[in-house]
């Protein structure tokens, strides 16, 4: 080719000024993403929040990647891994925790599997069968961070930002009750029971309970909590009763308070103390006696029937109860006899005086030799004496009722011993009862059988007698009828023949003051008589024929 | 060759760059406009290595954040998964679907890889004059160009997604940062390969031809 001709046409080069490297503006993009990039980046470095680890005995649906930790329903950490520990006998999980939720993880935080759970007193997690498991958490107080947990077997019953406060029940046992049981207050809902234990002695359990806002401010140091478990049917002498807080505490159990009335209105108690749990709500809400008088009872009876607890009378309004049932030996005689100490409130005497006296009542009541006073004055002079009743005959309760018995023979009150004794009655009860007994006994010996075979002789014997006097009376109306009215038809002839005699011999003999007029007089008032009587005879023949047979009974 | 060293460059001569008419440049260092369309006339793009750089690396920077941050979270009842387009691959790979696995693997990360990778090539391959086939680098080019666009799909896909999958409060999608940063290489990938102008492929091979041959 002819490369060379073109060469020569062509300019030569000159060789310019190196100017200053260009640079384009394009070079703003690349920076830009670097800026951007290294911004999400350091972003992402300063949001990281702390990875903890926490150590569970089993993680039950808790899977790496998927599972978070919720605090309030909101997600603050995410497990990362789940593995297990280096001996094997436990899970760990550690969780990379928000960054916001950083401040949060302190050394008394608490960590849980949610799952569902059904128990009596509801079911909750229920959220988590969709979902999947989660890890509860409950922020703690304390200021110290933390990195390692061990996470709690069941979720704290209560969280500590909610209102309210917990106290403790000291109670003989747990009865019914449960993690949940509900606690009411005037039947609302005021709390549950969040945990229980046994007491290092082991005999009395420690119940852990918490009240709610507003409830809690009704707790004050006299409030009295009692076990309003299930369904409390008591039948004592004063009969049957059945009580129940709620449905749910039928079968959860469940837990009562309330502050009597003649508590002094004080501040709330604080927070943890401990109560005294009561079986029930009458003996939780008892007035405190202050004034007890103990005496001691012996009875020569059975008392069956007659158990701690039973109400002391007097006058039939109850003074007091019976703290103890038992028997009385006496190592020289042998004799046995029943024992039964009682207690008596001289207050729920004074409490029922009338207004008027309740001041006099009480300021007699004070002092403890008026009120021995009063009672020598009682026992001794007017006779009150202690006797065993029935309160009811269907379950045959016993009590123990002080009565006056004037006619009681002396008594004296021994108070200078231990036990003080007061004299008693025999019970009318067991007098009632053997009486009955006895009406039964010889009932039930009464010869049923030989009386009914007897009855039914005798009934078949009256039988044949009322035949044979049909038949008498049969003969009487055909024999006799006849030949009474012969009779009578000689007699009206012979009357009549009389009448004439007198009539003939009326004009002979007419002086009133004859003889023969006043034998006739009286001959005529004979037959009248006789005619009288034979009138009343054949009366009483018509309406009593058996009379014929059997005589004229008695009427 | 000895006709590729016979080019409108050497021979004074300037292409339109939107026309292709043949002209005279007006004068060497401004060629002037073009006299059919209109068009600024240039021998070669202006600045097209450094322009080319300056893409390349700002697609790799945000080639990082676009595989390592999620592209979308999904929020199902409580639960919230995001996804990284690598996670999504292992998962695709793990539950049974290795083909879709590889195809979002190819499509989402080797191809933008590839594509900063090849340009990346080019460019040094370019300034430096190292020896090779030009024709491949040809090719080379022409394949960026071509599959450049493809990886869009990704994007568009996780935008259907969002949008469609809104089923609260059951389930929803979220769009998550990376598929930004991934939108961002694509785009600079494509803006790369088009700043990119090919002809100086053959200009270094012309001046190794000059210096060696």
């Amino acid at each position: 080719m002819d490369e060379g001709n073109d060469r020569g046409n062509l300019p030569q080069a000159h060789v310019e000024p190196r100017k200053g490297l260009h640079i384009s503006v394009v070079w703003i993009i690349p920076i830009l993403a670097a800026v951007i990039a290294v911004g999400i980046a350091a972003q992402r470095i300063m949001s990281e929040g702390p990875t903890i680890t926490i150590v569970f005995k089993s993680a039950g649906g808790v899977e790496a990647g998927k599972t978070v930790v919720k605090y309030k329903d909101v997600v603050i950490g995410q497990v990362k891994t789940v593995q297990l520990t280096a001996d094997f006998s436990r899970v760990e999980v550690t969780v990379k925790v928000a960054k916001s939720a950083a401040g949060l993880i302190v050394e008394d935080a608490k960590f849980w599997v949610v799952e569902p759970r059904v128990s009596l007193g509801g079911i909750s997690g229920l959220g988590t069968l969709l979902s999947g498991n989660y890890i509860g958490f409950e922020a703690g107080k304390s200021h110290k961070k933390q990195r390692r947990f061990i996470g709690l077997e069941t979720p704290p019953m209560i969280t500590t930002d909610q209102p309210g406060r917990q106290f403790a029940l000291k109670a003989a046992d747990l009865g019914s009750l449960g993690i949940g049981s509900p606690i009411y207050y005037h039947r609302l809902k005021a709390g549950e029971v969040i945990a229980y234990n046994l007491e290092d002695d082991g005999k009395s359990v420690m119940i852990k309970i918490f009240i709610n806002e507003p409830y809690d401010k009704y707790v004050i140091p006299e409030t009295r909590f009692w076990n309003a478990s299930g369904l409390d049917v008591s039948v004592g002498a004063s009969g049957m009763q059945v009580r129940t807080q709620s449905v749910v505490s039928l079968l959860a159990g469940g837990l009562a308070f309330d502050t009597p009335p003649f508590a002094p209105k004080t501040d709330p108690a604080p927070a943890d103390a401990i109560f005294t749990l009561y079986s029930d709500q009458a003996t939780a809400m008892k007035k405190p006696e202050s004034i007890a008088a103990h005496y001691v009872l012996y009875f020569n009876e059975s008392l069956r029937g007659l158990s701690v607890g039973a109400p002391v009378t007097l006058l039939g309004l109850p003074t007091g109860e019976v703290t103890e049932v038992g028997v009385d030996f006496d190592p020289k005689t042998l004799k046995i006899r029943g024992r039964v100490e009682i207690v008596s409130f001289a207050e729920r005497m004074t409490a029922r005086l009338g207004k008027d006296q309740t001041s006099a009542g009480k300021a007699l009541m004070q002092s403890k030799d008026q009120r021995e006073r009063l009672m020598r004055l009682l026992v001794e002079e007017r006779g009150l004496r202690a006797q065993l009743k029935s309160g009811s005959l269907i379950t045959g309760q016993l009590y123990v009722a002080f009565d006056y018995f004037p006619d009681a023979p002396k008594a004296k009150i021994n108070w200078n011993s231990e036990r003080v004794e007061l004299p008693v009655m025999p019970s009318t009860v067991h007098d009632l009862e053997g009486k009955l007994t006895g009406i039964i006994t010889k009932l039930d010996k009464l010869p049923y059988e030989e009386i009914g075979e007897d009855l039914r002789k005798s009934l078949a014997s009256l039988d044949q007698m009322l035949k044979d006097a049909d038949k008498a009376l049969n003969h009487i109306d055909g024999e006799l009828m006849p030949a009474l009215k012969a009779t009578l038809d000689k007699l009206h002839d012979a009357v009549s023949s009389a009448d004439r005699v007198l009539k003939s011999t009326d004009a002979t003999i007419v002086g009133k003051d004859a003889p023969v007029q006043q034998e006739l007089h009286d001959a005529l008032k004979e037959i009248a008589g006789a005619a009288r009587s034979l009138r009343l005879l054949t009366d009483y023949l018509e309406r009593h024929p058996e009379a014929l047979i059997r005589g004229k009974g008695g009427e | 060759m000895t006709g590729a060293a016979r080019t409108a460059s050497r021979a004074g001569l300037v292409s339109c760059g939107i026309c292709e008419l043949l002209l005279r440049p007006a004068d060497k260092a401004a060629p002037g406009y073009c006299p059919r369309c209109g068009a600024e006339l240039a021998k070669r793009r202006h600045h097209s290595i450094q322009y080319t750089w300056a893409l390349v690396i700002a697609a790799a920077i945000c080639y990082i954040p676009a595989n390592l941050l999620p592209v979308m979270t999904t929020n199902t009842l409580g639960s919230s998964d995001s996804d990284t387009i690598l996670g999504g691959v292992v998962f695709l790979y793990t539950s049974g679907s290795w083909p879709l696995a590889l195809v979002v693997l190819i499509a989402s990360v080797m191809v933008p890889l590839g594509k900063l990778v090849a340009l990346t090539y080019l460019l040094i391959t370019v300034q430096r004059g190292l020896p090779g086939s030009s024709r491949d680098r040809t090719r080379l080019y022409r394949m960026v160009g071509l599959i450049g666009r493809w990886s869009m799909l990704d994007v568009f896909v996780d935008t259907f997604t969002v949008a469609l999958i809104q089923l609260q409060p059951l389930m929803s999608v979220q769009p998550a940062p990376g598929v930004v940063f991934f939108a961002a290489v694509v785009v600079l990938t494509m803006l790369a390969a088009e700043s990119f102008d090919p002809r100086l492929i053959w200009d270094a091979e012309t001046r190794r031809e000059k210096r060696y041959g």
